[in-house]
């Protein structure tokens, strides 16, 4: 049965929030759909509750709040750093399970020392968590996208494939698809003789004859793509079709996403890999290591966290920690640093942004158990 | 015994050609009243009772279950119906309404030949235009089946287009089309190519089933399977 009322741990919940500086923000229920399917992808659409204005809009019953919250803090220009928490129903179609329930989280944007603060993010939903479901275990998984770039940047692949590879982090079926593309002969890219001379003697002439062709079919009024850019990326298709990765990188990388282990000896371990590999990872090392330190300072034990290097997720806005927190397969709490989303939102300057959500019907279950 | 309610084509070729194979099959159909009536029968069955409806709605009834067989193309029923293949069966290929339904890309988009391809430019389009890669369809579903599903591609954008897709890159109402296609001529006329692994799909006219517990044993639903089948 959907879940009318709010959960009895509600009120529990909100004291929680309120004990760690947050402001709650409430947003409408109906949503604009564009910002969802604008950062989501399509797959989204089938997933949540579409409807129209009279207008012609595309509306939608809230599917989740991060977007919402932070298309709220943009228009009210209310500066950082702030720590927002919210409380509410949102709505998916779902295969298992309600088509509505709750959801509360804290949204915590603007925060520069973002070790700490993805620090307080795991520690604030391990917390909440434990008090709700006291005495029971928890599952604690972190990813790092950021470490999954280092080690792509870091195999020196050209651009092209670096990025395939990064976009399809969290998608490990996509993945090993693009490892196995990458480990066997390519296909050659399709010209003609005579435009592949151009692209390989004189690019400007490339260039030239792409824009008369676009001149000549009239596409060239309302085209998207210019012919520097489709000349730029015919180039670099080039390099990506070369290349094989050789297969010392293939098994480095195959051994990287392989790796889970606790928390405490995953900093070393990462470190072994990179020397081990001869692989420079510097920065994103340094973060992870001063993230970890920071959730022990807060008092996690970090033996009780499993970092699992293969875990991400696969959109864009994800731009460093992942984490779930799970009892008995049930996700209970999902988050993450999605630094990208302000301003693929629309705000001016870039954001850095940190947060989890709680899945407030699955936390009632494993409560009544 | 209960009445077999078949769903053909109301107008066009569709409907001459479907017409044309129930004839073969033995099953001569006619219409109720005069020409333009939208029900008709088969001469000699008075359990058999034709609806002639649009093809879009034939999906529709099939994956309802208010009608026994219907004649439409595989594309309005893949489209159009969640879960087909759980709610209905191919019974025969028609061998007529061949069409594919196809990503298409701007001919002189000369670095895209692959759905790869693709993924990478939509991977950069919000970076550089500002906005996600659009594509204008009528095919919803078969589209992101086809992205999502089949080649992890997310980053895109659909644009509803109900006609004279083809036109819509070069209007600017969308970068790309997912469309069908049977020859390929308007495709080629509004300077657009296939991508080499583009089709989502090889349609035609097909003869399909709602799956209906009551069709179990039935023999009058497996003679007309079996006499359509022989037509073709």
């Amino acid at each position: 049965m959907p879940l009318i009322n709010m959960p009895e741990f509600s009120g529990t919940l909100l004291d929680e929030f309120a004990a760690r500086g947050t402001a709650r923000i409430d947003t409408p229920v109906i949503q604009p759909a564009a910002p969802f399917l604008d950062m989501a992808g399509e797959d989204l659409r089938r997933r949540i509750f579409l409807t129209e204005s009279e207008t012609g809009e595309s509306l939608c019953l809230r599917p989740e709040f991060t977007i919402p919250v932070c298309l709220r803090h943009i228009e009210n220009a209310t500066g950082t750093p702030r720590r927002y928490c919210y409380l509410g129903e949102v709505f998916r179609q779902r295969r298992e399970g309600d088509n509505e329930f709750y959801q509360a989280g804290i949204e915590d944007l603007g925060e520069t020392a973002t070790a700490n603060a993805d620090a307080r993010a795991v520690n604030d939903a391990m917390q909440i968590l434990h008090n709700l479901i006291p005495g029971r275990k928890l599952n604690v998984t972190l990813g790092d996208q950021a470490v999954f770039e280092a080690v792509v940047r870091a195999l020196g692949l050209p651009g092209g494939w670096q990025k395939r590879l990064i976009q399809s982090f969290g998608n490990n079926a996509h993945l090993r698809h693009l490892l196995m593309t990458l480990a066997s002969p390519q296909a050659e890219t399709g010209l003609s003789p005579e435009l592949a001379a151009l692209l390989n003697q004189d690019e400007a002439a490339l260039i030239a004859h792409i824009d008369r062709t676009m001149q000549e079919t009239g596409y060239s009024t309302n085209a998207s793509r210019s012919p520097r850019e489709i000349a730029a990326r015919l180039k670099e298709k080039q390099s990506l079709a070369q290349t094989r990765l050789d297969g010392s990188a293939l098994v480095l990388l195959t051994e990287f996403l392989s790796l889970e282990l606790p928390l405490s000896q995953a900093p070393a371990a990462l470190a072994g890999f990179a020397d081990a590999a001869g692989l420079a990872m510097g920065a994103a090392l340094v973060a992870f290591e001063a993230r970890a330190a920071a959730l022990a300072d807060l008092g996690v034990d970090l033996d009780k966290v499993t970092y699992r290097a293969a875990f991400g997720r696969p959109l864009d806005y994800y731009t460093g920690l992942v984490f779930e927190v799970s009892r008995d397969n049930a996700v209970l709490a999902g988050g993450g640093r999605f630094d990208r989303l302000m301003t693929l939102l629309g705000a001016a300057e870039d954001i850095p942004a940190v947060g989890f959500s709680l899945w407030l019907d699955r936390i009632e279950q494993a409560r009544a158990r | 015994m209960s009445t077999i309610t078949i769903a053909l084509p109301s107008k066009g070729r569709m409907k001459e050609d479907a017409s044309a194979i129930f004839e073969r099959a033995g099953l001569p159909i006619v219409a109720v009243g005069n020409e333009r009536s939208y029900r008709g029968k088969v001469e000699g069955h008075d359990d058999i009772e034709i609806a002639f409806l649009s093809a879009s709605e034939i999906a529709r009834e099939i994956g309802a279950g208010t009608v026994d067989f219907g004649v439409t193309g595989e594309d309005l029923i893949r489209e159009g119906l969640i879960d087909a293949d759980a709610k209905m069966e191919v019974a025969a290929r028609l061998g007529f309404g061949h069409a594919d339904v196809v990503v298409a890309v701007p001919e002189i988009w000369l670095d895209v030949d692959t759905m790869a391809d693709l993924g990478d430019v939509a991977a950069d389009f919000r970076s550089r235009h500002g906005r996600r890669l659009q594509i204008a369809t009528k095919y919803w579903r078969l589209t992101q089946q086809h992205f999502s599903g089949s080649h992890g591609i997310q980053l895109y954008r659909i644009v509803e287009s109900l006609g004279a897709t083809e036109g819509a890159p070069a209007a600017g109402q969308a970068d790309i089309i997912v469309d069908i296609t049977s020859t390929g001529s308007t495709l080629k006329a509004n300077n657009l190519k296939i991508l080499s692994d583009g089709v989502i799909l090889k349609s035609e006219a097909c003869l399909v089933r709602a799956r209906k517990a009551e069709h179990e044993g039935d023999a009058r639903i497996a003679a007309i399977v079996e006499a359509v089948r022989k037509a073709v």
